[in-house]
């Protein structure tokens, strides 16, 4: 057990240094072993056994203790990196012979590595520990160690949280447990902008105007939400602040379409689609200042832009070619070259790595895509059931979410960009949820 | 040492709650809070100046390591949209259709635009709303610019017969408002349409 795992460990530890993809911040790389290589597909996952979290301070009516575990659990299953060993109570406190026996007895149902959580109810607040151990190792060592603090009726963040904190041991860059989907929910003629937590979990509106709101994207500060809402009679844009109490901001309100808004990478310029001058082109909007720049001109749809992570290079959607197709020009809407050829291509969205692009074709029903930059390798990524559409990219660039009527209404689902993994629902219910914007680890 | 760096972050996030705080407070800095400014194509453009005066450029600035925020609401200036909900339909105004995910005018449909042309013509008391629709296939996105260019076709080809382009308005509501909800082409033909409402001067 132990031989095979080290020489994995090795392996992966040159692949990462070979293949240095994620450049997490020095200051929290610092003491972090990279166990597992997360750029590659096929991944193997580490087992990691997390029982309930020991109560150290006050009482547990609320059963947080296994609520943190079975979350944190539930959110490195979906990683793709780990596959969560079952375990049932929680260790004793201060009890190093009792933790000995029960890392003994995980070690040996096949666990690689253990989380002992400790968790202090102090009212109003909520403290937890993450303890996490190598199972491998002959006394157990202790890798890593992490307290978190956090408003007692938030236990979900704080599970996310310590999740994330996981995922960044074992591979250098955080998790994205802690992190926010933006959606459109309703039927047709009635859709309001909701925010849940990636699981779907603490739904939460942001538009309550009762008229047609879509396309909410989140700005890189996951701080504001761009979108486009007829609630002046007209498709315009604007900025809303889910989490603050701040008033909308009138982004765009030409005559026409104000559509499509992209933020760039570092957050200050907005890319758009305008009709304003006669058809549906791509603008740049310095926000500071309020500088339009027209990106496009063509005389058929120009829509639907999407940033390189280095926001020199925007993807975008043309018709000028016949059917819609993925175009790729510079941030100042230069070098146009076409990248998708044949069919019925729109919805490009650009990794945070850089890598790949996904987008959706048509083909009597939708289905997701992945090409990379300079045209090689496309690949399909869905093959039903239903439509499955609307892609957007989590934080780390190893996820999606999307939306799909598989099961007849849309809905949404996450799954691992490289469709390695089974797609998790992440809404339920009667009403359709569309358009998700995954946002940005939050601040 | 992670606490004290938490510590430094949760003291710079109060920093920067303490500052949007402050710029929520201030009155009307930026045109976030003022009505949608509306505008005509050839107005001033998004650079003209705020209404509102002196806007700080960047109200958030001083937040250390924010992002820059948006802090004005770039948009036109000039003479105000019409508002779509004056706007009613009317029997002598017939919708025209659209081949799945073209917008120009089919021959067949000419007739229709001919007859709305005329009867807009013969009342030149009637300004009109103009919108373009889309059926569901496809995506939202690409829907809302193909309802525009169904939309502006429409125009151009009342234009083209005479009705002053003053009177005219568009509107592209994409794949979001049906007429029919059945996921067949019988129905998705009757939702890939120009459709008309007026309003009196």
């Amino acid at each position: 057990m132990k031989r095979p795992l080290a020489a994995l460990i090795i392996l992966l530890l040159v692949l990462a240094v070979g293949a240095p993809l994620t450049t997490p911040p020095p200051s929290r790389a610092q003491g972090v072993d990279v166990y597992i290589n997360i750029t590659g597909g096929g991944t193997k996952k580490l087992n990691i056994a997390i029982p309930e979290f020991t109560v150290t301070t006050g009482t547990d009516p609320a059963a947080t203790g296994k609520l943190l575990a079975s979350v944190a659990g539930a959110d490195l299953t979906f990683s793709g990196l780990f596959s969560v060993v079952a375990a049932t109570g929680a260790i004793p406190a201060d009890n190093p012979a009792a933790l000995k026996q029960s890392w003994t007895d995980f070690a040996a149902a096949g666990a690689h590595a253990g989380v002992h959580g400790l968790v202090a109810l102090r009212g109003a607040r909520t403290e937890a520990e993450m303890r996490l151990y190598d199972l491998t190792s002959p006394e157990f060592r202790l890798i890593a160690t992490k307290k978190f603090e956090m408003p007692s009726d938030q236990p979900r963040r704080l599970a996310h949280k310590i999740a994330d904190e996981i995922v960044l041991q074992f591979t250098g860059e955080l998790g994205i447990a802690d992190t926010k989907i933006a959606y459109v929910a309703g039927p047709r003629g009635a859709k309001e902008i909701l925010v849940a937590d990636y699981d779907g979990f603490g739904v939460r509106p942001v538009t309550r105007n009762g008229s047609i709101n879509l396309m909410p994207v989140w700005g890189p500060d996951a701080r504001s939400l761009a979108y486009t809402s007829y609630k002046n009679g007209y498709p315009d844009l604007f900025r809303a602040f889910p989490f603050e109490r701040r008033p909308e901001q009138t982004l765009a309100a030409f005559v026409g379409i104000n559509s499509s808004p992209a933020f760039s990478p570092d957050g200050k310029t907005l890319a758009m689609t305008l009709s304003k001058d006669g058809n549906p082109e791509i603008y740049a909007l310095t926000l500071a200042t309020g500088t339009l720049r027209r990106l496009t001109r063509h005389a058929g749809i120009d829509t639907e832009p999407s940033w390189s992570p280095t926001g020199q290079q925007i993807a975008f959607i043309s018709d000028r070619a016949g059917s819609p197709h993925v175009f790729l020009m510079d941030s100042e809407g230069a070098s146009v070259r076409q990248l998708t050829n044949g069919g019925h291509h729109t919805q490009p969205r650009w990794s945070p790595r850089g890598d790949m692009i996904i987008f959706t074709t048509r083909q009597g029903t939708h289905d997701l895509w992945a090409i990379s930059p300079d045209g090689s390798n496309p690949r399909r990524l869905t093959a039903g059931p239903g439509d499955n559409q609307g892609a957007a990219w989590a934080p780390n660039g190893r996820h999606l979410v999307f939306q799909s009527n598989r099961l007849g209404a849309f809905h949404l689902y996450a799954m691992l960009a490289d469709a390695s993994s089974e797609a998790m629902a992440v809404t339920h219910g009667s009403t359709e949820a569309t358009s998700p914007s995954w946002s940005p680890r939050l601040p | 040492m992670f606490t004290r760096r938490r510590l430094a972050s949760v003291l710079a996030l109060l920093t920067l709650v303490v500052v949007m705080v402050s710029c929520a407070k201030r009155p009307a800095t930026t045109a976030a809070s003022a009505p949608a400014p509306t505008g005509v194509a050839g107005s001033t453009g998004p650079s003209a100046p705020q209404s509102t005066p002196s806007a700080p450029a960047q109200p958030n600035a001083p937040a250390a390591s924010s992002p820059a925020p948006a802090p004005s609401a770039p948009s036109t200036a000039g003479g105000a949209r019409p508002v779509p909900r004056e706007f009613a339909a009317i029997a002598d105004l017939r919708d025209i259709f659209f081949d799945f995910n073209k917008y120009d005018i089919r021959p067949n449909e000419a007739k229709t635009l001919d007859a709305n042309a005329a009867w807009l013509k013969s009342h030149e008391n009637m300004l009109v709303l103009v919108e373009g629709h889309c059926d569901e296939r496809g995506t939202n996105e690409y829907n809302l610019a193909l309802g525009e260019r169904r939309a502006k076709a429409t125009m151009n080809y009342l234009v083209a017969q005479g009705v002053q382009a003053n009177r005219i308005t568009i509107i592209s509501y994409g794949e979001e408002r049906p007429v029919c909800s059945e996921h067949t082409e019988a129905c998705w033909a009757k939702n890939r349409r120009g459709h008309f409402l007026v309003k009196p001067r």
